[in-house]
């Protein structure tokens, strides 16, 4: 277990760059989420932790040493690959005690540390079994084996869940969570999918083009993310974004670019009139008497809940409700967002406009007034 | 299996085997598009085949072979051909299909003038060699003699010399050709078992030794049997380098038919090929096995 610190660390492949000074603390025994679009650098970065990739500037500690030189080997990492990448010619008990048979471990020893793994994992019956010879999942938890039985610092984890079926899938994320609990070894865990660092992550990381967007805890990003990007990418579904203005007679609304009126808690002072992105979460969409009228296009029903893409005034709009409704679609229905849940990003740099919903203080104006 | 499931497959079998047609009404078209391949089989491998085992049908031939000293000497030569230069080619090209992997662009400019010799036709290059290797002019001793005073070996004129000289030849031209494909072999290695193994902490040895050659194994043993075959068949490393000299005494079984063309004798000539069968077809046998898994 150890702290590890990311510091402006760049990385460049050639001549072009694709990670623009990243900065990340990790604190002993978190579980921190890497989480971005395809190609934005998430496993560039993972690899440079590793030590598989140079970096081209900054610095990476892991406890207290910097590891900016230091090979693989000497970094006390442990790396779980999306394709696992089991030595093939090799047993699972061999594969999971590969590490320590290369320090010169007795073969005794080698088998008093994979045992343990190999309960924990269910894979005491399987031990003799070759790489070929077992499923997608059973390989994954091999790979897991394998990094659990040295006990290193930290573990790394890129994408490990992504050739799995969804519900395999769903059962290895607690599986690989309740493993976190149990061991408290500090994890970064890179993944594309919002809905696994949302359930996974002590702390996530978001990643856009190799830099970092917002760092928070899961529910900080889905109920403050700092811009644009970061709202639609967390939250499922996304949430819903229009364009328009602040309007301010008597109270605050916003006006659509289409013309439509959607209410606002509060808006921020002096910003009536000015240009700005409306967001609001599907699920913080009611219905009401006094609401905005829509016509339904879609109804999704999932059982639980029902999900209704409508459009308001010629504009998409996604709405969840927990409450079985019967709507067909060309329905007329009122939609009536929680003030209370919008969120107001500046409509030039997705920046996050403080001071929209009741709770915040208003202390942001005068840098709001830079940008516009 | 329980045993009637087992009696009804065997009906079946029996059935099948028995009502098996020679031909199905839809195969016969199939069947017409073999002729011509068959017929050039038998014009140009069946029958120069049959032919000359018909030739060598006398025992007496053999009697006279194995009764010649150059058949054992031969036969020796053959053996120690194959046993060194084939070892020394395959680890060789073993070692240079790992420093070929590396990418660097001097590296691939290198492959590419590596890959020369192999692409060269035979015949004016082992010509060149011997030209070069020539006591009185060659490039070789000629420059031995400017830089020492003194005169280098007569390289071809010792047999031993000369054979080590032929196997050289036959390296230096075959290399390529299986750097190349163990390349091939090594680069269909997932890269990411060597950056577990790195994490692993293994060193560049036992990267080699746990990953490298586990995956290539298979490929350099098949590799290894494939050139043997065709080594037996070399006939122009020796030569086109000795011609067999001196005095006969560096001959290899493909090339010892040519001693007795030349002494009019066909009947030894096929004889000493067929002395070759027993060579090549075990590992004829052990390729296509290898090969049908
Ligand atoms: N070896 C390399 N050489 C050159 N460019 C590379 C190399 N590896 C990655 N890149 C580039 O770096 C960028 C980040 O790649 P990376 O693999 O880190 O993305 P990612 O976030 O892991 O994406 P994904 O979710 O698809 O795995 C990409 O634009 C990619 O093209
Ligand atoms: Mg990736």
């Amino acid at each position: 277990m150890a702290v590890v610190a990311i510091r402006e660390v760049r990385k460049k492949f050639g001549s072009a760059e694709v990670i623009h000074g990243v900065s990340i603390d990790i604190a002993d025994g978190e579980f921190v989420v890497l989480v971005g679009p395809s190609g934005c650098g998430k496993s560039t970065l993972l690899r440079t932790i590793a030590g598989l990739e140079e970096i081209s500037g900054g610095e990476i500690a892991i406890g207290d040493r910097v590891v900016n030189d230091l090979p693989p080997k000497q970094r006390d990492i442990a790396m779980v690959f999306q394709n696992y990448a089991l030595y093939p010619h090799m047993t699972v008990a061999e594969n999971m005690g590969f590490s320590l048979r290369l320090r010169g471990a007795s073969k005794k020893e080698i088998e008093t540390r994979v045992r343990p793994a190999a309960e924990i994992l269910g894979l005491l019956p399987l031990l003799d079994r070759y790489p070929r010879q077992l499923s997608g999942g059973q390989r994954q938890r091999v790979a897991m084996g394998r990094a659990i039985v040295r006990n290193p610092q930290v573990f790394l984890f890129d994408e490990p869940l992504s050739n799995l079926d969804a519900k395999l899938r769903v059962q290895m994320r607690t599986e690989i969570k309740e493993l976190h609990q149990r061991l408290k070894t500090t994890t970064i865990y890179v993944t594309h999918d919002q809905v696994e660092a949302m359930t996974m992550a002590d702390k996530i990381v978001v990643m856009r083009d190799g830099v970092v967007e917002q760092v928070g805890a899961p529910l900080d990003l889905y109920d403050r993310p700092e811009n644009l990007f970061v709202a639609s990418f967390i939250g499922s579904p996304a949430m819903n974004v229009l364009e328009g203005r602040i309007a301010q007679d008597g109270s605050a609304t916003f006006v659509t670019s289409a013309g439509a009126v959607l209410p606002l808690a509060h808006a921020p002072q002096g910003s009536a009139g000015r240009a700005a992105v409306y967001g609001i979460r599907p699920e913080h969409i009611g219905l009401a008497n006094d609401g905005v009228s829509a016509e339904v296009v879609v109804v999704e029903p999932t059982g639980a809940e029902i999900q209704v893409f409508a459009r308001i005034k010629g504009e998409e709009i996604n709405a969840v409700f927990r409450e079985r409704h019967r709507f067909a679609s060309g329905d007329a229905i009122r939609l009536a967002p929680d003030p209370a849940q919008v969120h107001l990003f500046d409509s030039q740099t997705g920046r996050r406009i403080e001071g929209a919903d009741p709770d915040q203080t208003l202390g942001e104006e005068r840098r709001l007034e830079k940008t516009t | 299996m329980s045993s009637p499931a087992v009696a009804k497959e065997a009906v079946v079998i029996a059935a099948t085997g028995e009502r098996k047609p020679w031909l199905r009404p839809g195969e016969l078209g199939g069947m017409l598009m073999l002729v011509p391949y068959i017929l050039v089989f038998a014009a140009f491998v069946l029958y120069p085949v049959l032919y000359g085992l018909w030739l060598a049908r006398h025992p007496a031939s053999y009697a006279t072979l194995i009764a010649d000293p150059i058949f054992l000497r031969t036969v020796v030569n053959t053996l120690v051909f194959l046993v060194i230069a084939i070892n020394v080619k395959m680890v060789l090209a073993l070692l240079l299909s790992g420093f070929f992997m590396t990418p660097r662009w001097w590296i691939k400019v290198l492959a590419l003038i590596f890959i020369l010799p192999w692409a060269l036709p035979s015949i004016p290059t082992i010509l060149s060699v011997r030209f070069m290797l020539n006591p009185e002019w060659g490039i070789v001793n000629s420059t031995i003699f400017r830089l020492t005073l003194e005169d280098g070996p007569n390289w071809l004129n010792d047999p031993r010399l000369a054979l080590t000289l032929a196997m050289l030849v036959h390296i230096w031209k075959a290399l390529p050709f299986w750097t190349v494909i163990l390349t091939a072999g090594r680069l269909a290695i997932p890269t990411e078992l060597y950056e577990a193994a790195a994490i692993d902490g293994a060193s560049a040895w036992q990267r080699f030794r746990f990953i490298t050659w586990p995956s290539t194994r298979t490929l350099y043993l098949t590799c290894t049997l494939l050139s043997t075959i065709w080594t037996l068949g070399d006939f122009n490393s020796v030569y086109l380098l000795t011609g067999g000299g001196p005095a006969d005494l560096t001959h290899v079984l493909a090339t010892l038919g040519i001693r007795y063309l030349r002494l009019d004798q066909v009947d030894l000539y096929m004889a000493a090929v067929v002395c070759a069968l027993p060579f090549v077809l075990p590992l004829v046998y052990f390729m296509t096995k290898r090969l049908s898994r």
